[in-house]
């Protein structure tokens, strides 16, 4: 991000920015940045929040004013934890089951993605082009060994992630975010094909396969679950 | 809560202390109108797109056009990176792409105007591939007459 600074700056063009890591920040040293505290994916602090939202961006825009850069401001707001008032034990038994598939799973999760779809009019799944049936299946052959080419996997990934975030966010107790991710990589079958799928794509020939397996399938904080699911 | 890095959960903390970040000449803050008269671009690096455009790939340094009309049900993400909250964006796409704060502020006068397309990068680009990418959407946004763009990370 703060390299963009630079090129667009000399190009002419005043920038400002958003600052997620100070650290990356002090290194890069872009003309104006404000640094928030906010978690990474959030740099505008608060969904559904926009009058704190339009602080952050106005600050982010009064830098502008300054030509004393490269400089950081530090936006004084935080984002507390979000609050859980709710006894979330997934509701609707969605836990997998012995005799459960992925496809099953991805079925019963549909009207939940409806009602998700209904509240916020509108979803972020559809990089991959694949309908989410389409899409399980996908990563079902690629679990049976069948690799498909490392870009389709990982659209296809990225939408069933989106795909059971946002159904989750419908459920008639949702809990927090941070659950309903724990829900995905600890209770769900998907999670589980993920995390089993990943030490086939690091053994594979393709150095894309590996990359995927390696950087891009699963997040730092979830590869504590790695060893687990190895054999 | 995310402040430094040291206050970070270690996993976390070491997966962004990882990441190599490039270093360059001081780059001198151009002077400018008040923002009252600017008019503005939101560059996100979030890997944004409308749907059906072209996701993005590892290694790609290149653009997406966003324009200010899009309806939010048309934009989607494909950043390659895994290590970012995306619940925040399927909620209120506002959180990462502040399109109607923007349109709120210059209605109310804070900022002169809004470009008529914005852009969007996917964070995870070699310094080297993205350059010459900004330098040409450094032209477009003369066109359009853009004095400020906000760079927004994810």
């Amino acid at each position: 991000m703060g390299a963009l600074g630079h090129f667009l700056e000399r190009q002419g063009i005043p920038t400002t920015s958003i600052s997620l890591v100070r650290e990356h920040t002090e290194i890069v040293r872009p003309p104006r940045a404000l640094w928030v505290t906010f978690e990474l994916g959030r740099p505008l602090g608060i969904p559904d929040d926009p009058d704190f939202q339009r602080r952050v961006l106005r600050a982010t825009g009064e830098l502008l004013e300054r030509t004393d850069g490269p400089l950081i401001a530090d936006y004084p707001e935080e984002v507390g934890e979000e609050a859980d008032f709710t006894g979330w034990a997934c509701p609707i038994n969605l836990a997998p089951q012995a005799t459960d598939t992925l496809a099953a799973e991805i079925d019963r999760l549909a009207t939940w993605h409806d009602q998700a779809v209904a509240k916020t009019g509108r979803t972020t799944t559809g990089v991959s082009g694949l309908d989410m049936p389409a899409a399980g299946q996908l990563l079902s052959r690629a679990l049976a060994g069948d690799l498909p080419p490392a870009q389709a996997l990982k659209e296809a990934v990225d939408d069933l992630r989106a795909y059971y975030l946002e159904a989750a966010s419908a459920f008639p107790d949702p809990g927090t975010a941070r659950k309903r991710k724990a829900w995905l990589w600890g209770d769900t079958l998907f999670g589980r094909a993920l995390l089993d799928l990943q030490p086939r794509l690091a053994g594979s020939d393709d150095p894309q396969h590996r990359i995927l397996a390696n950087l891009t399938l699963i997040p730092a904080t979830e590869r504590h679950r790695l060893a687990k699911s190895q054999p | 809560m995310v402040k430094r890095l040291a206050d970070m959960p270690e996993v976390e903390a070491s997966h962004l202390r990882r990441i190599e970040c490039p270093t360059y000449e001081d780059t001198p803050a151009l002077p400018g109108k008040p923002l009252a008269e600017r008019r503005v671009a939101l560059i996100s690096t979030a890997g944004l797109h409308r749907r059906g455009d072209r996701p993005f790939r590892p290694g790609d340094g290149s653009y997406r056009v966003i324009p200010a009309q899009t309806p939010a049900s048309d934009l989607v993400m494909s950043h390659i990176s895994v290590n970012f909250d995306r619940t925040g964006f399927q909620q209120d796409h506002n959180v990462v792409f502040p399109i109607d704060r923007l349109r709120e502020l210059v209605a109310e006068g804070v900022v002169g105007s809004m470009a008529a397309v914005h852009y969007s990068f996917m964070g995870a680009f070699p310094p080297d591939a993205a350059e010459p990418h900004a330098r040409h959407l450094a032209g477009l946004l003369k066109q359009d007459a853009v004095d400020a763009a906000l760079l927004v990370p994810v």
